[in-house]
């Protein structure tokens, strides 16, 4: 009873103060909200300073969630005493983070997946570490451990941006002891179209590592399976390749994307290549390389004739006459020009070269009417011919004219 | 049917006849001597025909050919300028949205509208490179002297208002390369003492944009013509009362009729005409895209005939100095009547030639190098 009316009195005392002010009480900062690390950061300061930065210090996890002990003594042998579990073992950490991360009802408020855990005993690195590999990737390897942040957080180290550099700490650095892969493959990557989309152009939907070797399941590719992973974006380029001649496998070798574009160092489209690549597997096979000649000059044709258009078009729209639908079917041709490089996918001439002379036709019928419509023009000069006859006879006339009034003067 | 104050058939020209026992035609006729239009007082109690014979057979110097017709054709020209300009600004609409676009209209999708086009801006050319050459006939012949200062005032006024028309008229293409032109023409102007600021507060600053572009419109088809109009009213009219300069080393004296004079200008507008179709016709002049006030085309330059203080503002090491000159050359030639008189010694006026030619080559070997001065 007592302790009820000591409340309610505290409880208006609160109250008049607060209406005395009229304005609320500030905000405080999240670390200061939530003191997630208790008493330990007074021995272990950097670890508070990191640790309240992270996304976890926002919510109910504690220092104790991962390394156990009591984080309200002050005093080492309690606070490190019921159930500290000190620094966790590598191989222990990814059953540690699952314990919460795989745990459906309490990830179910953040709308995170809970299969984490169980894609990483899929991956590579789940299946060297269950192998006893303690090198290999854990949670906090590429996560970080205290400092952990949102991955959609620019500073976290699994920010879309930042993935080839974390990856890369591992995969593309060969002063890193048994590493595993291509050593080279960050500098690769980063030579790539993908990697200027991405760090250049700030293009956020660019792939990086995890787009194709997947996330917490990563794995390289099975043979077969490239199309599958390149696919996701390059649709058109697949459906033609599965079409193809080169989609079969024999003898446990099978010509697929990374064997004409590299797996890692990914080059824009080079049309040119069509002419040169074909030699990488078939030296010596005139026939094959010769449908690969004819491909590219197939393309380069039809490309040059609606180069000559657009030029045309430029041109005409100097002096100017009427365009607009000239510059319509110049983007249409050009649209066929880029379904033409898809096709070739399907190392099929027929296939191709219905785009490419559709192409150039289009871009011969461009230059056909605006030739006959800039030759038009060119017949202001002889117009200009019969004026210039006016002109003298007017002026002779007007001469005669003068002559005769300086005779009579 | 036979109307009042008809009697019998009608007389071949009889209409003059009829017109005239209703309205004085001499005294309507006599007031083109206003404008100095013609030589000679018109007695309105004349019957109309014979004021225009009498008008005709008036005797006046053999003039209207060399060097002698530019103000001829500068008036010819400013003329055709109107009419075109009339025809442009039917279409026309002085916004940087629709600029461009309702210019390509008229060159593009009406009949005849890009010869109405080409035919105003060869015209403009044509006028400056004009306007100037009479400038420079009117210096060697020493026209500045008196009687006839208001004369050489006319022409100094005329040749900037000309000047300030085209370089007006340039920017309302809104096309990229006039667009950047301009910017580069106007940063000479900036750089003219007293003369820069006034003008970049009353264009409300120094980025071309649509306030530029409506003010510069208002300039180039009201206040421009306007002034260049009572320019040539009142060169014609001084002209009459000083009569025409009878120079030249001859001193022809001889007179010819003013039916013959007529005969001559008609010729001369004639043949401007044809030439202006024909350079209208076989050198259109280029139409580049829509100005982009945030790139820069390559190989932009000020006008022609703002090349040699362009030069000057990127090379010298003070800006000002550029604007500076070109305030003093504005000012020299206007004050030119009052330290020259008509009295000096034949060795005094060779010297001032020779003068005016040094001046003219710097200007032109300033104007060269303007031309191939590679933006920094």
């Amino acid at each position: 009873m007592k302790t009820t009316l000591a409340f309610l009195l505290l409880a208006a005392a609160v109250t008049a103060v607060h209406a005395q002010t009229g304005t609320p009480a500030p905000l405080a900062g999240p670390a200061a909200v939530t003191a997630a690390s208790g008493r330990c950061g007074v021995c272990h300061p950097a670890e508070r300073v990191q640790f309240e930065k992270s996304r976890h210090a926002l919510e109910s996890v504690r220092c104790i969630s991962c390394h156990g002990g009591d984080d309200r003594s002050l005093e080492a042998g309690t606070a490190h005493g019921t159930g500290f579990r000190g620094r966790p073992a590598r191989q222990d950490i990814p059953r540690l983070c699952a314990t919460c991360h795989a745990d459906e009802t309490r990830m179910r408020p953040y709308n995170l997946p809970v299969d984490q855990y169980a894609l990483y005993q899929t991956s590579g690195h789940g299946q060297r570490l269950a192998r006893g590999d303690r090198q290999v990737a854990v949670c906090s390897d590429c996560h970080g451990a205290h400092e952990i942040l949102a991955s959609r957080d620019p500073a976290s180290s699994v920010y879309q941006l930042n993935i080839p550099q974390t990856c890369g700490r591992c995969h593309g650095d060969r002063a890193v002891p048994g590493t595993r892969g291509h050593r080279d493959v960050l500098k690769q990557y980063r030579s790539s179209v993908h990697a200027r989309a991405l760090i250049e152009q700030g293009n956020l939907r660019a792939p990086t590592c995890v787009s194709c070797h997947g996330v917490h399941g990563a794995n390289p590719p099975n043979i077969g399976d490239i199309d599958k992973v390149c696919g996701q974006c390059h649709t058109a380029e697949r459906r033609y390749y599965t079409a193809g001649g080169h989609a079969v496998t024999r003898g446990g070798k099978r010509p697929e994307c990374a064997s004409c574009h590299e797996a890692h160092g990914v080059q824009a489209a080079q049309p040119e290549r069509l002419a040169s690549s074909c030699a990488g597997c078939h030296k010596g096979d005139t026939r094959r390389l010769d449908l690969g000649r004819r491909l590219w000059t197939d393309y380069r044709t039809a490309a040059d004739e609606v180069d000559k258009a657009a030029a045309m078009v430029a041109k005409a729209d100097a002096i100017p006459i009427q365009t607009e639908d000239y510059h319509a079917r110049i983007e249409e041709a050009r649209t066929y020009l880029r379904e033409a490089l898809p096709a070739a996918h399907s190392v099929q001439p027929e296939i191709v070269a219905g785009f490419t002379t559709r192409a150039r036709a289009v871009g011969q019928e461009v230059q056909k009417e605006l030739e006959g419509k800039l030759a038009n023009l060119r017949q202001h000069r002889y117009v200009l011919i019969a004026f210039w006859f006016y002109v003298l006879l007017t002026l002779f006339v007007l001469k005669r004219f003068r002559d005769q009034a300086a005779r009579n003067r | 049917m036979n109307g009042p104050g008809r009697q019998g058939p009608p007389a071949r020209g009889s209409w003059v006849d009829w017109l005239e026992q209703r309205v004085n035609l001499s005294e309507i006729f006599s007031f083109i001597t206003h404008f100095g239009l013609v030589y000679t007082p018109v007695d309105t109690q004349k019957p109309v025909r014979e004021v225009l014979r009498d008008v005709a057979a008036e005797p006046v110097p053999r003039y209207a050919h060399g060097a002698r017709a530019l103000g001829l054709l500068a008036a010819i020209l400013f003329g055709l300028q109107i009419m075109t300009g009339v025809l442009l600004a039917y279409y026309y609409r002085p916004t940087p949205e629709a600029a461009f676009e309702s210019t390509r209209t008229i060159m593009r999708d009406l009949p005849g509208g890009w010869f109405i086009h080409q035919m105003h801006a060869w015209g403009s050319w044509l006028l400056v490179a004009v306007i100037v050459l009479r400038l420079l006939r009117l210096f060697w012949e020493g026209l500045y002297r008196a009687p006839r200062e208001v004369l050489w005032w006319c022409a100094v006024a005329m040749t900037w208002v000309v000047i300030q028309s085209d370089f007006t008229g340039r920017l309302l293409t809104w096309d990229s390369h006039t667009y950047w032109s301009t910017v580069r023409g106007l940063e000479v102007m900036w750089a003219i003492p007293i003369v820069g600021p006034v003008l970049a507060f009353l264009l409300g600053g120094r980025t071309v944009n649509a306030d530029v572009l409506i003010r510069f419109y208002v300039l180039h088809v009201m206040v421009l013509p306007a002034f260049y109009a009572a320019f040539l009213y009142l060169t014609f009219a001084t002209l009459r009362r000083v009569g025409l300069s009878r120079t030249g080393p001859a001193h022809d004296e001889r007179t010819i009729h003013y039916r013959e004079h007529l005969y001559s200008m008609t010729m001369l507008t004639v043949g401007l005409f044809a030439i202006l179709v024909t350079l209208a016709t076989l050198l259109p002049l280029g139409f580049h895209g829509v100005a982009d006030p945030y790139a820069t085309p390559g190989g932009v330059r000020p006008p022609w005939y703002m090349l040699a203080p362009y030069f000057l503002l990127q090379q010298l090491p003070l800006p000002w100095l550029s604007g500076f000159v070109l305030l003093v050359a504005a000012v020299a030639v206007l004050l030119l009547p009052l330290w020259l008189r008509g009295d000096e010694t034949r060795e005094r006026r060779l010297r001032i030639r020779l003068a005016g030619i040094a001046v003219l080559v710097a200007w032109l070997v300033l104007g060269v190098l303007g031309a191939l001065l590679e933006r920094r």
